[in-house]
């Protein structure tokens, strides 16, 4: 890419430190897990704490797959995220759709119940939403960590919003004059255009469904766990073992910003792409 | 809720680690002769069944399992664990629902009391014949797990005796005697700890202070009266139990008289205090010496241990429950049987430090004369064997844990400068009168 | 748990551009057409409507019956009380004081970051070197697990030895014990959020901004407005309705503040982890919510709780709402 205006203009330059600085800010924390995964426990108890890593990040990570079942968790945890991440954006497109560009009675209604329903305090469901999973035997079973995450209101507002925006209504009444049905309207003009945001949409899902930990942790047993309740056993005890986590926690996390890294070409490119069409 | 009740906290873990090696060594015999025992209950052709249990950190069970699975060819033995807070929010959760629970769950004491008073929702091990374990046990240590209607809902592992932890360096620097005799002689009783608080503190090394906290020594001042929180209607009497209020005034003079590091046990802020040596004394439960020779790398020798002033007592400990929801009761009492036995027992204090609960092996040799390097070859056996033998009981309520978690934060606050101790145990009152 | 809600609502502009398709021309109107107009924007809301029936109205309900209830976690129902729980709730000075600190650090968090999110977007939208780097490295707080997040926050927060601490006490300021006052462990945690969800919010705004054309902004630049000047002229104006967007989902994510006073209680100590410190300095709705029903096994209160802070965020989502338009009119 070249830059609109000279590459050595001061402006420039300030905004590549401005944001060298926060990179720094952000990166930060990651490199941080590297150093503490990386030494022994003992060494978090200096003041001050190392700032370089130390030899024992390989030991630690072997200790962390000899400790809790974590090949088994990275594989269900990418198992619970890729699926929410695929039906989040599937579902959340298509209703954005739908609420953005089609007309139906109890549109606005429906779309502020949708709203509405972001609001309640997760919390409390907990419990319900357990015995609910006890009727359905879903307990420690992947589906209960999966099936309530299946779609979002989130999910739904973002495409609702970006759909709004970026979908040219006459791009869809050209279609319609070429008789197009409006399922494959979704398809052929539609889902191209809402590309950029599905992929940040799903960028986010997937992270976040990563992440979660509240309620696989108590739906799910340790023995068949995500990522992250088999990171709580690992912290688990009196004896914070904080090397041992930071390796579990970036054992974790690296997948995740690989592909980040990986994709992040692509999702850019979509964004771009979106840009140019919207 | 953890510190307040001083729950026993998880050793580091040991799992294929030496103590554990060290563990699996030192049962043979006495695991061998158990095994034998429940050796034909365990007859080939028995449906293949997994038992999980369900722990918060490291008990040193892992090779013992093991033992349990050769004299039980059709048992596998998982273990969960989790942190603390979680395994008990967790337990509370599955117990509630009926559906989630491990086999055999572990409950610290602070909520032991929360589930004898629902007795329907675990087994009675009487069922399978704990009755007969009664007599071993400390009488006290038996009844915590004994529900109104005279259900044994759980089986005691360890109890949490108490004693004192001191640096013999800090205290030589300070013109104390280090000597663990004249050390404890030092201290009788509470009030002349202060009083020694005073004089480590006049000499003291920069830097350090006399105690952590007020918060462990509260509790350990309180687990001394023959009554606490509660009285033995359940009632809470935190307000009118004048042993209660006692415990509240010398804890707090503590801060007043600037013998305090300000720090609350069981955080990270705590852990690198002992790095640091912030602070010269900390109040010892049995299963706390693990934790401390985790977070004191190279300090081998400087510790040492005391009698713990007024002599005895106890601040947490574990009893071991199969949940009526499991699915295999009748394996799950016969390990939870196994795992509290006396061999066991021993072979858990030896690897790891918790103290049985089972008073015969407090005069075996093997216990009695147990030491522990780290401590300055502390007579750990001993020390925590006189301990737990001069304790007096103490019933523990529903709610112990909220009721002892109101007034932690009380001092917590005080410690903090926050409030003054009056103003912080009038709040604390209030908060434990919202205690249901 | 989920910390990031949602909620569409679509603001006046966005209802006026987004209008609903009307096809001008309806082309052949055979009956299949006409069936597929009327059905099918049904069947495409219904997936989510029915899951989340399911999932989500199903527990909500379910709480709001509890709620009429005196009901242990652990003992069950011990009968109907009717408005009690509510009625205690008025006057519980826990929960309002949760109520005022949950508003605190929204405010505190949710102000400076989407500030801060607008300001790196706006940054990052034009063609710079090492963009992808940019982007990606934004997203890092928001992908690493809360354990590290403790650890790290725990060193920088810590009142003796404390990366911050340590500054502040070099620069003559004194310590500052974070987790004792309500001030500082406010912005303590509002920090945490900030430096959690800037990077995610700016991304969503950099989708955003990435479909303004590009042709406002040249002519703009050939008028001579600064950059900041194209911020508060083209760009703001043009993603409006993502704003609203993100000061809604912000507002319901703040009310929602949960992992972070819990893991900063926990320095103080076990005891202080669903207190929200010593003090209650630090204690949210949603850890209120926690200590009553996980803590207490106070289900029915804790229900009855959950009901009086839905309210709480619908009322705050509300006012969040008319400030959000009146800015708009301001600003179109």
């Amino acid at each position: 890419m070249t830059g609109l205006r000279a590459r050595g203009s001061l402006p420039h330059r300030l905004t590549h430190l401005t944001l060298i600085g926060v990179a720094f800010f952000s990166a930060f924390p990651i490199y941080w897990s590297v150093i503490v995964a990386s030494q022994d426990n003992g060494a978090m108890a200096e003041v001050p704490p190392p700032m370089v890593p130390g030899g024992n990040l390989l030991a630690n990570i072997a200790k962390v797959f000899d400790t809790a079942p974590f090949a088994l968790a990275l594989l269900n945890s990418l198992i619970v995220a890729g699926s929410i991440t695929l039906s989040v954006v599937f579902f959340s497109t298509l209703a954005g759709f739908a609420f953005a560009k089609l007309r139906f009675r109890g549109r606005t209604l429906l779309l502020g119940l949708t709203v509405g329903t972001m609001m309640i305090p997760t919390q409390l469901g907990i419990i319900p939403l357990y015995m609910l999973m006890i009727k359905l035997h879903w307990t420690g079973t992947l589906y209960a960590v999966i099936a309530p995450a299946l779609v979002n209101a989130f999910g739904v507002f973002f495409m609702t919003q970006y759909l709004s925006r970026a979908l040219p209504t006459e791009l869809l009444e050209a279609a319609r004059v070429d008789g197009c049905g409006n399922w494959r309207l979704f398809w052929h003009v539609v889902a191209p255009v809402a590309r950029p945001a599905a992929a940040v949409l799903g960028m986010l899902t997937f992270m976040t469904a990563w992440n979660d930990y509240f309620w696989p942790l108590v739906v799910l047993t340790p023995d068949d766990p995500t990522v992250q309740v088999a990171l709580s056993a690992l912290a688990s005890g009196y004896v914070q073992d904080f090397s041992l986590g930071l390796a579990g926690t970036a054992v974790a996390t690296l997948p995740l910003v690989l592909v980040f890294a990986l994709l992040g070409k692509r999702i850019i490119g979509g964004i771009m792409q979106g840009a140019v069409k919207g | 809720m953890r510190p307040t009740l001083g729950g026993r906290r998880a050793r580091p873990r040991t799992r294929g680690g030496t103590p554990a090696r060290a563990l699996s060594a030192t049962i043979t015999a006495g695991a061998l002769l158990l095994a034998g025992a429940c050796g034909g209950s365990a007859a080939a052709g028995k449906e293949n069944i997994t038992l999980s249990v369900g722990l918060f950190g490291d008990f040193g069970f892992e090779p013992l399992y093991r033992r349990f699975e050769q004299a039980h060819p059709n048992v596998r033995i998982k273990e969960r664990q989790a942190t603390y807070d979680d395994h008990h929010t967790n337990l509370a959760a599955h117990i509630a629902t009926g559906s989630g629970a491990a086999d055999v769950e572990a409950i610290e004491v602070g909520y032991i009391g929360t589930y004898t008073a629902q007795p329907q929702r675990f087994v009675d091990l009487r069922k399978y014949g704990a009755s007969t374990r009664q007599s071993e046990y400390l009488a006290w240590k038996w009844q915590q797990g004994v529900a109104a209607n005279g259900a044994v809902i759980g089986l005691g592992t360890d109890v949490g005796g108490l004693a004192l932890c001191y640096r013999r360096d800090l205290f030589a620097k300070a013109g104390l005697p280090a000597d663990r005799a004249k050390v404890s002689a030092l201290w009788p009783t509470w009030q002349a700890f202060l009083d020694t608080g005073r004089r480590f503190a006049a000499k003291a090394p920069s830097g350090a202070k006399f105690v952590d906290g007020p918060g462990e020594f509260f509790r350990a001042m309180v687990a001394q009266a023959p009554e606490g929180v509660y009285d033995r209607q359940d009632k809470v009497v935190a307000a009118t139990n004048p042993a209660v209020k006692q415990a509240w005034d010398l804890s707090t003079r503590m801060v007043a008289d600037g013998l305090s590091a300000k720090l609350t046990s069981f955080t990270p802020a705590w852990d690198t205090g002992f790095a640091k040596s912030s602070f010269a004394t900390v109040a010892c439960p049995a299963w706390m010496m693990a934790y401390i020779q985790e977070h004191s790398p190279g300090s081998s020798g400087r510790w040492d241990i005391a009698a713990i002033p007024g002599g005895g007592g106890s601040a947490g400990g574990t009893h071991l429950t199969v949940p009526t929801q499991s699915k295999h009761q009748k394996e799950a009492a016969e390990l939870v049987q196994f795992l509290s036995a006396a061999p066991q027992q021993e072979a858990v204090f030896k690897a790891i430090g918790n103290f049985p609960s089972l008073p015969a092996l407090y005069d075996k040799p093997e216990v009695r004369d147990h030491t522990n390097p780290f401590f300055n070859g502390a007579p750990v056996g001993k020390i925590y064997a006189d301990s737990a033998k001069s304790l007096d009981p103490q019933h523990l309520g529903p709610a112990e844990g909220q009721v002892r978690a109101a007034i932690g934060n009380g001092l917590t606050r005080v410690d903090q400068g926050r409030q003054s101790p009056d103003q912080a145990w009038k709040q604390a009152l209030d908060d434990v009168s919202k205690v249901k | 748990m989920a910390l990031r809600q949602t909620d569409p609502l679509p603001t006046a502009t966005a209802r006026r551009r987004t209008g609903p398709t009307r096809a001008r021309h309806r082309p052949g109107g055979s009956r299949w057409n006409r069936f597929d107009r009327a059905v099918s924007p049904y069947a495409y809301v219904s997936p989510f409507l029915v899951i989340f029936a399911v999932f989500g109205l199903f527990p909500l309900l379910y709480t709001a019956w509890v709620a009429l209830h005196d009901w242990s976690l652990l003992k069950g129902d011990q009968g109907f009380v009717g408005l009690d729980n509510f009625r205690t709730l008025l006057s519980d000075g826990n929960f309002w004081n949760a109520a005022f600190n949950t508003a605190s650090i929204g405010v505190l968090s949710a102000v400076p970051q989407l500030l801060l999110a607008l300001w790196l977007a706006h940054l990052l939208n034009r063609p710079l070197k090492a963009q992808t780097f940019y982007r990606i490295t934004l997203l890092l707080p928001n992908v690493t697990s809360v354990v590290a997040v403790v650890v790290i926050f725990s060193q920088l927060f810590g009142r003796d030895y404390g990366l911050i601490n340590m500054v502040l006490t070099h620069l003559g300021a004194g310590r500052v014990d974070w987790q004792a006052g309500t001030a500082s462990s406010h912005v303590a945690i509002a920090l945490m959020i900030i430096w959690r969800w800037t990077g995610y919010n700016a991304l969503i705004y950099l989708a955003a901004m990435q479909a303004v054309p590009r042709e406002l902004y040249e002519a703009a630049t050939i008028d001579g407005a600064s950059r900041l000047k194209q911020l508060r002229s083209i760009t703001v104006p043009m993603i409006k309705p993502t704003l609203l967007f993100t000061m809604i989902v912000s507002t319901i994510g703040s009310m929602q503040i949960m992992a972070e006073p819990m893991l900063f209680g926990a320095q103080v100590g076990p005891a202080a982890i669903a207190t929200g410190g010593a003090g209650r300095k630090f204690q949210t709705l949603s850890l209120y919510l926690y200590e009553l029903g996980f803590r207490n096994f106070d289900f029915g209160y804790a229900s009855a709780a959950a009901w009086l802070m839905l309210l709480l965020v619908m009322v705050a989502v509300g006012v969040n709402f008319l400030l959000a338009r009146r800015m708009k009119g301001g600003l179109s």
